[in-house]
């Protein structure tokens, strides 16, 4: 029973992963753009909400809204000023533009809101549900059931829409995708757009009623190993992906923490995905690049 | 080497065209330049002595960097967990009573061999996915460092290192720290330089142009790729050991991922291609570094609700920023200027295209 319950719990925690990771998917699967920075517009977003809401002490659903305008236009932001410039430009200089980002982002944070920790806004219910034996967290649940929908629509916005299959395009070549009359800078505009406003979403779910500070921002490198194992292409595989490293880790912690002093459920993610990358580069559900001279 | 030089200078034999240093003026800009740094313990304070101590230390990794990255083209983003591969391998050796001679190639060496296990998924992948599995090695390198038995390597606690010996003088005074950096930089800076031109660095830039072509005219990829990947971390080592010779403490917290995030910066800064774009580089962000700091101070001494950590955030501001106007503007960094200075210079009075 207690397995079944550190199963659940881990299922769950994946699931965070998950939505971070989606929004990593997103903006790959729209523009051919890796953002190591999203960590960082997660906590833009967190901010965001924290400012509106708690500070200065607008309605819950109010604040939300404007949190969710901010964070859009903050991605509309950094479309516009870097990563329009840099269409067309090798993987490497994309990398190192969100790089950049990152320690821009970090930096802005940290002198506008200071480095000390602060209360972020209850917005789930607090507690748990008690299912049989099991004890699930409420706003862990409410999460991955809007983790999983929200993936489920943008899995048929991507497959099954005209705009969603224009964007597959910008992912394989963006060169191929502007002579075949595909907008690039539209792709990324939405790709930033989207991006955003699930990274807003998946701090709401990642943060409601905890802490929130700096170091918010390191789930972006947490979820990264996770939207790697499911392949960036794929936007179904980054919850799946989500579940198999959060029921591994909680596993690791359940068993192999107490001999190895903590260490293995926080290396498992990483040493996961190098294993991943060693037998199958493109993940679990990603696309296999064919290479020719 | 530019192919641009003054009218009326050429050259009888290949190996004059080949030489770093080719001309009579060239040396004596070279003697110059050497002389100056010798002076410069005479000249400044020990402030300044350290943070160019500092700056050459992070050369030697910045130098390391240009040949994984910018010579071969497999992005590193855990340069600094290398660095501190070394760094505590040094440390755990000389605390054990070694000489610098053994303790420095050493944690050349750990550095190297530790690469090499972050390196084999490069012979299955390529690109930014690459820049993940040394973004692993980054995050798991604390994790693992502090997890170690404490007689290894402190624990959580670190380790004190004691100044270093060499020909029977302790270098303890911020002077003779200054002169070993140099020199070692120095000799870092030629090595990589003829590495570019040699053999392997040959291969390393056929396959960061093209990899599969390469391969094609006979690049071995998997140990070229293995080959980039310990050089990088050699020079790492290298610098590691030499941090903790010159900071004489070692622990994990001085190993982030921002520090190699900032060396990846400072080649970027000063252009990827050339190991003078790591000179540049370093040299550029460490004085952007300073101007900060020093800006820093003077705004800590004026308000009260200035914090140190502010400092810190506004560097990592101008530091982000500058990256990102040097990739949109001049992706080819302050090397690629010095290279059209030198051109036009050269060509004056008649303009160049």
């Amino acid at each position: 029973m207690e397995l079944l319950q550190t199963l659940c719990n881990g299922v769950l925690t994946g699931l965070v992963y998950g939505v971070v990771a989606l929004s990593f998917v997103v903006i790959y699967r729209a523009s051919r753009i890796v953002n190591l920075s999203q960590g960082q517009v997660v906590m833009a977003s967190a901010f965001f909400v924290w400012l509106f809401v708690q500070q200065l002490g607008w309605p819950l659903w109010l604040g939300l809204v404007a949190a969710l305008a901010a964070s859009v236009a903050l991605g509309a932001l950094i479309e516009r000023t870097v990563f329009r410039r840099l269409i067309g430009q090798p993987v490497f200089t994309v990398v190192m533009a969100s790089i950049g980002l990152l320690i821009l982002l970090q930096g802005a944070a940290q002198l506008f809101f200071g480095a000390q920790t602060r209360p972020f806004p209850q917005i789930f219910p607090e507690g748990a549900w008690t299912v049989g034996p099991l004890l699930l967290n409420k706003a862990l649940l409410i999460g991955a059931v809007l983790t999983l929908l929200t993936s489920e629509a943008l899995h048929r916005f991507f497959t099954h829409s005209r705009p969603g299959l224009r964007l597959a395009a910008v992912a394989e070549d963006h060169v191929t995708a502007l002579s075949l009359g595909v907008s690039v800078r539209q792709a990324t505009a939405i790709a930033w757009m989207l991006g955003t406003a699930l990274a807003m979403l998946a701090a709401v779910i990642l943060l409601s009623g905890t802490v929130l500070g700096l170091q918010a921002a390191e789930i972006g490198l947490r979820a990264l190993p996770v939207a790697l194992l499911g392949g960036l292409e794929s936007v179904r595989g980054a919850s799946l992906a989500g579940v198999l490293v959060g029921v591994g880790e909680a596993l690791a912690s359940r068993y192999l923490d107490p001999h190895t002093a903590g260490a293995a459920s926080l290396v498992f993610p990483y040493v996961l995905m190098i294993l991943v990358l060693l037998f199958r580069p493109q993940g679990l559900f990603g696309w296999k690049k064919i290479e020719r001279l | 080497m530019s192919a641009v030089l003054p009218s009326g200078v050429f050259f009888e034999r290949y190996a004059a065209e080949r030489a770093l240093v080719r001309t009579g003026p060239q040396w004596v800009a070279l003697a110059l330049f050497l002389a100056g740094l010798a002076a410069v313990p005479w000249l400044a304070s020990d402030y300044v002595l350290g943070v160019l101590t500092l700056a050459a230390i992070t050369l030697v990794a910045v130098l390391g960097l240009q040949i994984t990255v910018g010579m071969a083209g497999l992005l590193n983003l855990g340069q600094s967990a290398f660095v501190g591969v070394g760094a505590f391998t040094a440390a755990a050796l000389a605390a054990k009573g070694w000489s610098p001679w053994v303790c420095i190639p050493a944690a050349a060496f750990a550095a190297g061999a530790v690469s090499l296990l972050f390196g084999l998924p490069a012979l299955r992948i390529k690109g930014f996915y690459l820049a993940l599995t040394t973004i692993a090695a980054q995050i798991m390198f604390p994790i693992v460092m502090i997890r170690l038995p404490e007689d290894w390597f402190g624990g959580l606690a670190g380790l004190a290192v004691d100044p270093p010996v060499l020909f029977g003088i302790t270098a303890g005074t911020p002077a003779a720290m200054y002169a070993l950096s140099v020199v070692v930089a120095a000799i870092a800076f030629v090595a990589t330089m003829n590495l570019r031109r040699s053999r392997v660095g040959r291969a390393f830039r056929a396959m960061h142009d093209n990899d599969i072509a390469s391969s094609v005219i006979g690049v071995n990829l998997a140990k070229t790729k293995l080959q980039a990947f310990f050089a990088g971390a050699f020079f790492a080592g290298v610098s590691g050991a030499l941090y903790a010779y010159f900071v004489r403490y070692v622990s994990t917290e001085q190993f982030t991922l921002w520090l190699s995030v900032w060396y990846v910066g400072m080649l970027i800064v000063g252009g990827l291609h050339t190991p003078l774009g790591a000179v540049l580089g370093v040299l550029a962000i460490t004085a952007l570094h300073e101007l900060v700091h020093a800006a820093g101070n003077v705004a800590l001494a004026g308000l009260t609700n200035v914090s140190g950590g502010t400092v810190f955030a506004m560097t990592n501001v101008v530091l982000g920023g500058v990256i990102l106007l040097m990739l949109l503007f001049e992706p080819l960094g302050l090397a690629h200027r010095w290279a059209l200075l030198k051109a036009s210079y050269r060509m004056w009075p008649y303009p160049h295209g």
